[in-house]
């Protein structure tokens, strides 16, 4: 048993790390939002220099053919400084459900990967994620009707590649935002990202793959699993910001981790940080060595998302008054986790899951 | 043992609903619906304030004396319950619940007859400058100072946390007048008339939720006359302390989440879950929800003795157990209200919650609220006294034998 990085994975950490030390300082990051820029092409640029964007994809797809691990290495960085570029959403959702089409993925692949273009996965609805049965949106004679919701990254692309229920199957389509028919809402969410809700009336759709269901299901753990590395690198940064506050900050005349009520919190912080590294880790190597599968992700996803919350709040607590300034950014890595914790399945559903046996 | 109101309660109960449903203006009740925070939307609220005033009812816990309506502790139980039924925003508390019954208990004839008017009416709105960057739950280490000249004070230095000091033309603060003796003994509680004083400068801090509701002020070689004083100079903690309490409890808070419940359920009734049928017909929401009632319950029977002047009341922890019972309670509310929201709590909507803006919000009503009030109740645990400090006093006064 290996659950360390490889020296590689180690090197691109590194490299990375020091890029976004450098380009994504918490307050880099601050003023990018305030730009109105939904991400820096700059930085988009270096993550694709980088070989980044072509990471996940398989060779034959044009991509570089990476782990499981590969992404959650990269995750823990991208969860730790913050970063709102469209990986999540236009490589690892929109990208990798695009690249489910093959041949007629066509050239647009080939642009997402090299940086020149942005797709969308359009997925969750109404009631998030949940089964093929319940899913509102669907597919007709080659026409999409429906409504998705948490679109990340929908506006920005070139191309949104749509899960519909066509028939007893699930169907994966390509539509173009401005065909007919397309309403898209843009909007910002909560942790800096941006996202639409979209409506198609009866709009003209390309079939990617007519029975996408595996295949999705996939693409969506790989996701996830990404997702919950990047939790576990901001509660890292939560315990570490809240113990080195803790330490310097006064009250009745001592640090007020001295107050056992404090140290205890960050104890458990610390607790609920080691408990959520190893389940990452540990499933990372499930599902990279092929032991792993649905029901693993799921319980990966509910245990972040409730260790994460948990860390999240106490970072907040612990930090008191200055902890609920935006100027800080504990209640930003808090705001992150809040949507990790909502996005793709929330810890209800997937709890469930994962009890229903 | 008894638990009905009397036919002349239930009598007055109508009149306050017939009231309540006919003099709040349509953009008084869409900022109780947009409500995030303790805090209602300014602007709107002071005018509510001003029609509840015209009615006499702006301060339902005065005593006639001073204008109040002078109502029973259970006419004013009666009054909240209606009003959080109709989802109306509440008058901001500083003035009303605090700084009024303050003077009214310790202030001078003089301050009594210049301030009360304008708190009961809304004229003026108080901002309370108590903590310090330095000086939060340890209040009593806080160091803005006030130096006698002549008949005036000088004050130099820095408060924090002052709710909506950029909106307010009244300040109420604790200052340092002597830094002798114990920390407690050197201070003193000082009304300022003016929140524009000339070396005065207030700049507000964006909050978790994206929304400037507390601000930073600063204080250089700010004159202000000594009459401003309430008490004796140096004894400004007691009369702080007292103070205090109105902060920590007294007020009926459960009516609120008891509406907020009611609001999760028909939220959650009209949301679909993501195992088939609606979130309310899912037992483990269910379960949980039974959960969250029982926990407001608790509180509404607490609240209830309170008010009967049951022996609890003589608990020297009561304030404090009121306090982590109730802030700990407005979070546990607010979570539940992320959760029915789901993915709909994510996108930020800020326009949409302006009163007034006519902006259609993306979701319901809820899932509009929902994550900037989870985000503004984080906050509930940490003011007026993080539960850490008031889980240490409640363990203080614990019987040992």
């Amino acid at each position: 048993m290996d659950f360390t990085y490889t020296s590689e994975q180690e090197m691109l950490r590194d490299s990375l790390g020091k890029l976004l030390a450098q380009g994504y300082s918490f307050d880099q990051r601050q003023a990018l939002l305030r730009s109105g820029q939904p991400h820096s092409p700059a930085i988009w640029a270096h993550l694709r220099d980088m070989g980044l964007l072509a990471l996940p994809f398989a060779e034959a797809d044009g991509g570089l053919g990476g782990s499981a691990s590969d992404l959650v290495a990269i995750g823990e960085l991208l969860g730790r400084h913050l970063v709102v570029e469209p990986y999540l959403s236009s490589i690892l959702l929109g990208g990798r459900a695009l690249a489910l089409g093959g041949a007629r993925a066509g050239a647009l692949l080939e642009a997402v990967i090299a940086g020149e273009a942005l797709v969308a996965l359009a997925h969750e609805e109404r009631h998030g994620v949940g089964p093929l049965a319940l899913m509102g949106t669907t597919l007709e004679q080659g026409r999409l009707t429906g409504e998705k919701r948490l679109v990340l990254g929908g506006a920005e692309a070139a191309a949104l590649i749509v899960s519909a229920r066509a028939g007893d199957r699930l169907a994966l389509v390509k539509v173009d935002p401005a065909a007919a028919g397309v309403t898209l809402r843009e909007y910002t969410t909560i942790d800096g990202h941006r996202a639409a809700t979209v409506a198609f009336a009866d709009v003209a759709a390309d079939v990617l793959l007519d029975d996408a269901e595996a295949a999705l299901d996939a693409v969506l753990e790989g996701a996830l699993l990404a997702l919950c590395a990047e939790a576990v690198g901001a509660m890292g940064a939560l315990l570490q910001a809240s113990s080195a506050y803790a330490a310097t900050r006064k009250q009745f005349g001592v640090p007020i981790g001295s107050f056992q009520a404090i140290a205890h919190r960050l104890a458990d912080m610390k607790v609920a940080c080691a408990k959520a590294h190893a389940l990452l880790l540990y499933t990372t190597a499930l599902i990279e060595t092929g032991n792993g599968g649905s029901r693993d992700i799921a319980l990966l996803k509910a245990q972040i998302g409730r260790l994460g919350r948990s860390v999240g709040e106490s970072a907040v607590q612990v930090h008191g008054g200055i902890g609920m300034t935006d100027e800080l950014a504990v209640g930003h890595y808090l705001k992150r986790i809040l949507a990790v914790e909502a996005m793709l399945g929330s810890t209800d559903y997937h709890l469930r899951r994962v009890g229903a046996g | 043992m008894d638990i009905e109101f009397s036919p002349e309660l239930e009598a007055f109960r109508r009149e306050v609903a017939e009231f309540l449903d006919t003099a709040p203006t349509p953009e008084i009740r869409e900022a109780g619906r947009k409500m995030t925070s303790v805090f209602a939307p300014f602007e709107t609220v002071m005018a509510w304030h001003k029609i509840l005033h015209a009615k006499g009812w702006s301060a339902p816990a005065w005593p006639k004396q001073y204008g109040g309506p002078g109502w029973s502790a259970e006419q004013r139980f009666i009054f909240a319950e209606e009003y959080w039924k109709r989802d109306l925003p509440p008058l901001l508390p500083n003035g009303l619940q605090m700084v009024g019954p303050l003077l009214m208990e310790v202030g001078s004839e003089e301050q009594k007859a210049k301030y009360l008017p304008g708190i009961l009416s809304g004229e003026d709105y108080w901002t309370q400058g108590y903590s310090e960057p330095g000086a939060g739950s340890d209040l009593a280490a806080l160091n803005c100072s006030a130096v006698a000249d002549g008949d005036d004070y000088i004050i130099n230095g820095q408060k924090i946390w002052t709710t909506l000091a950029h909106k307010a033309n009244r300040m109420f603060m604790l200052v340092r007048t002597s830094s002798e003796g114990k920390k407690q003994q050197g201070i003193t509680f000082l009304l300022l008339e003016r929140t524009d004083y000339p070396g005065m400068e207030i700049r507000p801090i964006i909050g978790l939720d994206g929304i400037p509701e507390q601000c930073e002020v600063f204080f250089e070689n700010v004159r202000v006359p000594q009459s401003a004083r309430v008490g004796a100079e140096n004894d400004g903690w007691s009369v702080a302390k007292a103070l205090l309490k109105h902060e920590r409890g007294g007020s009926a808070g459960s009516p609120a989440m008891y509406r907020k419940l009611e609001l999760i359920r028909a939220a959650a009734a009209d949301t679909p879950s993501p195992h088939g049928g609606s979130l309310l017909g899912d037992p483990v929401f269910q379960r949980d929800l039974g959960e969250l009632e029982a926990e407001i319950a608790s509180h509404a029977a607490f609240e209830k003795l309170v008010i009967s002047r049951h022996p609890i009341t003589a608990d020297p922890s009561l304030p404090s157990v009121n306090k982590v019972i109730s802030s700990e309670l407005a979070q546990r509310v607010s979570v539940m209200m992320t959760r029915v929201a789901g993915i709909e709590a994510l996108p930020l909507q800020h326009a949409a919650l302006e009163v007034g803006s006519g902006v259609e919000p993306l979701g319901s009503d809820l899932d509009l609220v929902a994550m900037p009030y989870y985000l503004n109740s984080r906050a509930t645990t940490i003011y007026a006294g993080t539960n850490e400090v008031q889980r240490d006093l409640i363990s203080r006064v614990l019987p040992t034998a």
